[in-house]
């Protein structure tokens, strides 16, 4: 029910009066249709239904004064009067009716159960969902289950040695490790091409055991670079004792460029340039590579060096060398050429930084000026570790080594 | 046994508690002749009177203020802010005053008062009417923060914000006033608070959330169950203390955990939980807890506001991500 006033009619009028109604009790009137006329001082005004509804009293006969704000119709009004619940904004709404099995948890879920419709305490919200994984109770680290990921793993494989049986790091590279657990298919840190299992053959022991082991640590660690030459030995007279020269030359590009002269440790990133110049020298023998040094290579004289790598051969071979004359070497020698093999990427070993390799001399065609010649040429690789070293480096020290070796004598 | 809107449901906690409580009393901006400016305290002034049911003028430091004398002294006022972006001016009595009122004075003053405020967007209102700063007042020691997303647990999670002899915030989602009538029996019955509420049982993901994105994350819930996985849904009803056992005990189980809210990213509640689970519950994760919230910027107006509150697209999204961890 709604009261509706006379309103301002203009002129700031005080009253006026009743001339006719145009409705009665109980007539549905519309908007806009005209209601009433009042006659105030000036003019007869047609006043107009406020809005669509029944009028249920008139409060007011013809004749009658009636003042401006005082009550005029009651209308029961088909226009909705339902609160839109704020004063700002669109509070949404909606018929929707919800039914929830909420319960409290926090308290092994016997809390007070909340007003939901059925009562239930949503133990059968799970209704036809499948079960998780066994995983389910699985507590591992998480850099456990980023390695296990990583390497092919199934975690609930593993038995956890950490703090309340949780699987850490170490049982998943223990796993691994264990032969019968390789990983099916070979990942980044996997690397290592996994043989094909075969059954006999012998177990690796002494020297071939030793070298398995450096050069497995020296391809992992090493980032090696091998650069390769050729040297001119065009103006040699009648000396042909080419390892003795080889060291000098190394001496010499030891001092053109001691950046190859040095020990480099990964782990903790400390290059160390060395004063003294030990050469080791690469001798296979049937047992094994072994690699006796050479000392203070850029102190002594060439029949002293040839000396030396006689008396150090004889030793490797017959097996009596003493751990002194294989330990701390600077820089590496390996001189394959006597059989076959112009060029080669030998293998740096840590903690040195770089190796020479010598290869099979031979006979070649040189251009010299607008001739050509036969010239008896040195191939040279050498190798150097790519972490500490630059292509630079290696390269003026390559370059010591050709000048030196290709002087007369 | 009535179906009843969220709106309806606090007006009848505060009627309950009124009749029964001669000690509670209702204040605030409009909330008697007027009944709130939602309509919550609808009829409470002619029904209790106008010393029970006091309009007060627009300045919401003293609506906090009075409220607080009014508790030192036996009352059990019940305070309304209009909306949660005007709790600034009051935050002076609630920080420095109202929580550290029992220990200022060594438990010889307690100030049972609560502080009602509608919260967070999603009702197309200017500026100031759409903010969730929920972390702002769970970060003072000595408050309780609890926000509904029922009208069943509006209704008694009030009644218990009432009845508790300390302050309690209570956060009214404004867009979930009139979004849905539930049946509830009003017979007095309180809610325990800091507890969390489970609404969903699962086994693959733990989601909690709290307030209107209850509603998303329940639609999303009910999506992702199409497509095989199963998500547990915890309500945490109350925003501090967080009831981490429950929370724990879910994680334990599904390995995963994805974390909703309305407010913005930094410095949410959120964070706390996550940090929380990280600490206490790692080794049982398969997957590192996800996010999804507001924007760390200011929500926007009511043409961007459904681009800014995390949708249940957003929360698919990220329940998916998680799994495929």
């Amino acid at each position: 029910m709604t009261i509706f006033n006379l309103p301002d009619l203009g002129e700031g009028l005080a009253e006026a009066e009743i001339v006719r109604w145009h409705v009665n009790v109980g007539d549905a009137v519309i908007v806009d249709q005209p209601m009433l006329a009042v006659e105030t001082a000036k003019a007869i005004v047609e006043v107009p239904v406020p809005f669509s509804g029944v009028v249920k009293a008139l409060h007011g006969q013809p004749g009658d004064i009636v003042e401006t704000g005082a009550p005029l119709i009651e209308l029961e009004s088909k226009r909705s009067t339902t609160d839109a619940g704020t004063v700002v904004g669109n509070v949404p709404t909606s018929d929707e009716e919800l039914i929830e099995s909420a319960y409290a948890g926090g308290r092994g879920n016997n809390g007070h159960s909340a007003h939901s419709a059925n009562g239930t305490n949503g133990a059968n919200a799970n209704n036809g969902i499948t079960p998780h994984s066994a995983n389910g109770q699985l507590r591992a680290a998480p850099a456990a289950r980023s390695l296990a990921r990583k390497l092919n793993i199934d975690l609930t494989q593993l038995t956890g040695s950490g703090p309340g049986g949780v699987i850490i790091v170490d049982d998943v590279i223990a796993h691994s490790n264990a032969p019968s657990n390789k990983p099916s298919a070979p990942t980044p840190t996997a690397a290592r091409p996994q043989a094909t299992p075969f059954t006999g053959g012998e177990q690796l022991r002494g020297l071939r055991r030793a070298m398995a082991q450096s050069m497995t640590l020296a391809h992992d660690n090493v980032a090696n670079c091998t650069i390769f030459d050729d040297a001119d030995l065009h103006r040699w007279h009648e000396s042909k004792d080419f390892t003795p020269r080889l060291l000098r030359a190394i001496a010499a590009a030891c001092q053109a460029e001691p950046a190859l002269n040095a020990w480099f440790d990964g782990a903790t990133q400390i290059r160390r340039e060395l004063p003294e110049i030990n050469v080791g020298m690469a001798v296979d023998t049937p047992h094994g590579l072994i690699v006796p040094i050479i000392r203070d290579v850029g102190s002594r004289s060439a029949s002293q060096l040839r000396g030396e790598i006689d008396r150090l051969k004889r030793a490797a071979r017959d097996r009596s060398i003493a751990p002194e004359d294989l330990r701390d070497a600077t820089f590496m020698l390996t001189n394959f050429g006597m059989m076959a093999g112009r060029y080669a990427t030998p293998v740096v070993l840590p903690p040195t930084v770089a190796i020479l390799g010598s290869g099979r001399l031979s006979r070649d065609v040189v251009a010299v000026n607008d001739r050509v010649e036969a010239h008896l040429r040195m191939p040279l690789s050498l190798t150097f570790d790519h972490r500490c070293v630059t292509g630079g480096e290696a390269a003026r020290f390559l370059a010591a080594v050709l000048r030196d070796l290709e002087k007369d004598n | 046994m009535a179906k009843v809107t969220m709106i309806e449901a606090i007006n009848r906690a505060h009627a309950w508690e009124m009749s029964h409580d001669p000690s509670v009393v209702v204040l605030g901006q409009d909330v008697g002749l007027n009944g709130g400016v939602f309509r919550a305290t609808a009829g409470l002034q002619e029904q209790f009177g106008k010393d029970r049911v006091q309009d007060t003028p627009l300045a919401e430091g003293m609506i906090a203020g009075m409220a607080i004398g009014m508790a030192t002294q036996g009352l059990r006022p019940v305070a309304e802010i209009q909306f949660m972006g005007f709790i600034y001016p009051a935050l002076d009595q609630i920080g420095n005053h109202m929580a550290r009122m029992r220990n200022r004075t060594r438990g010889r003053l307690t100030c049972p008062v609560v502080i009602r405020m509608p919260h967070g967007g999603g009702i197309h209102a200017p500026e100031h009417h759409s903010e969730c700063l929920e972390s702002l007042l769970a970060h003072h020691a000595g408050l309780r923060v609890v926000c509904p997303s029922s009208p069943a647990r509006a209704y008694g999670l009030l009644l218990a914000a009432i009845r508790d002899p300390d302050p309690v915030i209570f956060l009214e989602p404004s867009r979930l006033y009139r979004l849905v009538k539930q049946e509830i029996n009003d017979d007095g019955q309180a809610l325990p608070l800091n507890v969390c509420y489970r609404l969903r049982e699962g086994n693959d993901v733990t989601v909690v959330t709290w307030g209107a994105m209850v509603t998303d994350t329940l639609r999303a819930a009910e999506r992702l169950e199409g497509e095989g996985v199963s998500c547990e849904v915890l309500d945490l009803a109350t925003l501090s203390p967080i009831d981490h056992d429950t929370i724990i005990e879910s994680v334990v189980k599904t390995g995963r955990l994805v974390i909703v809210h309305e407010a913005p990213r930094n410095c949410g509640i959120g964070a706390e939980i996550a940090a929380t689970v990280a600490e206490r519950a790692l080794y049982d994760l398969h997957a590192p807890i996800k996010r999804v919230t507001g924007y760390d910027t200011i929500i926007p107006l009511s043409r961007l506001e459904h681009d800014y509150i995390p949708n249940t697209a957003r929360i698919t999204d990220a329940v998916r991500e998680t799994l495929a961890e």
